[in-house]
């Protein structure tokens, strides 16, 4: 038996939909190690290693190499770009990256012509798109409860991540402009893949046919 | 403190101390009497050129420079590339030289990287140029050189990607540019739903279409070239393909054994012209050299011949090998 392949795992429901994938292709974490403080959580049927991280990190973790490949958002990927295949859309996880403002908030322009203030956790991908658009805004670096900024006048509208949109109409926001769609893809590392390159080929494969099925 | 604020260098420069350097400085003598024994003549570029040697390729180097005014106004650049530097040296200084030139060289290369990543600043590279020769013994001469340098440094567990951009330039041709750019992200991330989708957006031929998806599998040993080859449509993936086979053909048995095909690599768009490859080590997480045949570099700085050449990481290899006895 060959080594397992190292698999990074956004910690979170996108793990629990990870794991459940994975033991559809056979690979159940081993029961041994379940509920155990292991940081590194093997199968049963020894094919991987699952290392269940922040889900912004799974980029870092395979670009690096340290992890063979990674479940990873097409939203936390957008922002980072990290030098990496991604070979597989794995379908959940969906959301969407998006403007919101409140509900009486004026978008694109403000009143007067002023400037306006976007609060964020996703610099990259916000500045990317307003560039795009030729607007001029100030973004705020916000790490959590990005939907308070209006609400204290942080900031006139917010960008984030839309699931259903219940945390925003609770909060009196509303989309005003979607960015991009997001959902769940297997990233692989580079040089891993070239290396153990019939071990990728075979998960890609397995995970691929396992997608059809429930399609 | 002052003492504290000694102890600081710049994000992505780093003190090498005597391991660092004894295991640097292994794998450069290595490197040197290999080169010298090959018949390659060692030359060092200045540590830093006016910006326009570098830019003239048109390649994501341009954004990678670090760049200062010089005393009359002029940007200059540090050494980001040695073939850069080395292809303006042989259309000046060496135009007149006997062909074929082979030059050899060791020494820092200077890039501007985003912080936060891990990425130095400043890495040695090592490398080879061979100019004059277009065949395909020209293209097996530099592989040696690299097989023959993991040799000799006792790295026995060694792959080398090799591919040849022809195969898969025509799949872009006739694209509008947003449109080329999706897609070459697509065949860089080995995205077969992405493929399939541009494929049928862009009303690509069957042919087309069919190659392009394909494109992600096609890696393998000598087997590969046959897949590849009834998947080729036109006279450059055609030539692509007889490259690799004149390569196979040359190279001897335990040669061979080092070499994969991989024709879906495109890593090396907008430089190389012919063959390229990557040279992959286990433990290490990107590839440790790459190299490839670049035949119209040379006459951007005013000389049109063909060459080929490597460049290898000789920190991410020092970080592999023995330290000398």
């Amino acid at each position: 038996m060959s080594q397992p392949l190292r698999v990074a795992l956004p910690k979170g429901r996108m793990m629990d939909e990870a794991l459940l994938l994975f033991e559809r292709v056979g690979s159940i974490i081993d029961p041994a190690a379940r509920d155990s403080r292991r940081l590194i959580l093997p199968s049963a049927d020894g094919r991987f290693e699952f290392l269940p991280v922040k889900s912004s990190d799974v980029p870092v973790y395979v670009e690096a190499g340290v992890a063979d490949a990674g479940v990873a958002g097409s939203d936390v990927l957008d922002e980072r770009e990290p030098d990496v295949l991604r070979p597989l859309d794995l379908g959940f996880g969906g959301c969407a990256l998006a403007v919101a403002a409140p509900r009486d908030a004026s978008y694109p322009h403000l009143p007067g012509g002023g400037m306006p203030r976007v609060a964020t956790k996703y610099d990259e991908s916000a500045r990317r798109f307003f560039a795009g658009k030729g607007m001029q805004v100030e973004l705020i670096h916000i790490s959590g409860s990005v939907e308070l900024a209006p609400l204290l006048g942080l900031a006139h509208w917010i960008v984030d991540l839309v699931q259903t949109g219940r945390t925003l109409a609770e909060n009196g926001l509303v989309v005003v402009e979607e960015i991009s769609r997001s959902s769940a893809r297997l990233i692989v590392n580079r040089a891993s893949h070239k290396l153990r390159l019939e071990d990728h080929q075979r998960l890609i494969a397995d995970l691929a046919a396992a997608l059809e099925r429930s399609a | 403190m002052p003492t504290n604020r000694l102890a600081q260098v710049p994000p992505g420069s780093q003190d090498l101390l005597a391991a660092d350097v004894r295991r640097r400085r292994r794998v450069q003598r290595v490197w040197f009497e290999l080169a010298e024994r090959s018949g390659y003549d060692e030359v060092i570029p200045p540590t830093f050129e006016y910006e326009e040697v570098f830019t003239r390729a048109g390649t994501k180097l341009a954004s990678e420079l670090i760049r200062f005014v010089d005393r009359d106004g002029r940007l200059v650049a540090l050494r980001a590339d040695f073939t850069s530097a080395i292809a303006r040296m042989a259309s000046t200084r060496l135009r007149d030289a006997e062909l074929p030139l082979r030059l050899s060289y060791a020494g820092k290369v200077y890039r501007q990287r985003p912080e936060g990543g891990g990425h130095a600043r400043e890495t040695f590279q090592l490398g080879a140029e061979l100019l004059g020769s277009a065949g395909a013994e020209a293209d097996v001469e530099v592989l040696r050189m690299v097989i023959a340098l993991l040799r000799a440094l006792e790295i026995g567990d060694f792959q080398i990607n090799l591919g040849d951009i022809r195969f898969v330039r025509p799949l872009l041709a006739g694209l509008e540019p947003d449109e080329a750019e999706a897609l070459r992200t697509a065949i860089d991330r080995k995205d077969r739903a992405a493929l399939a989708e541009a494929a049928r957006r862009y009303g690509a031929a069957a042919a087309v279409a069919r190659a392009l998806v394909e494109l992600p599998e096609l890696i393998g040993r000598g087997e590969v070239l046959k897949r590849a080859r009834s998947l080729a449509s036109g006279p450059d993936a055609e030539a692509a393909i007889e490259r690799l086979r004149a390569i196979d053909a040359l190279l001897a048995e335990d040669e061979r054994a080092h070499v994969v095909y991989d024709l879906g690599e495109i890593r090396g768009l907008g430089y190389y012209t012919g063959i390229q490859f990557e040279v992959f080590v286990a433990g290490a997480g990107r590839a440790v050299a790459f190299g490839g045949r670049y035949d119209d570099l040379l006459a951007l700085y005013g000389l049109d011949r063909p060459a080929v050449g490597f460049a290898l990481e000789t920190d991410a290899l020092a970080e592999l090998v023995r330290e000398a006895p």
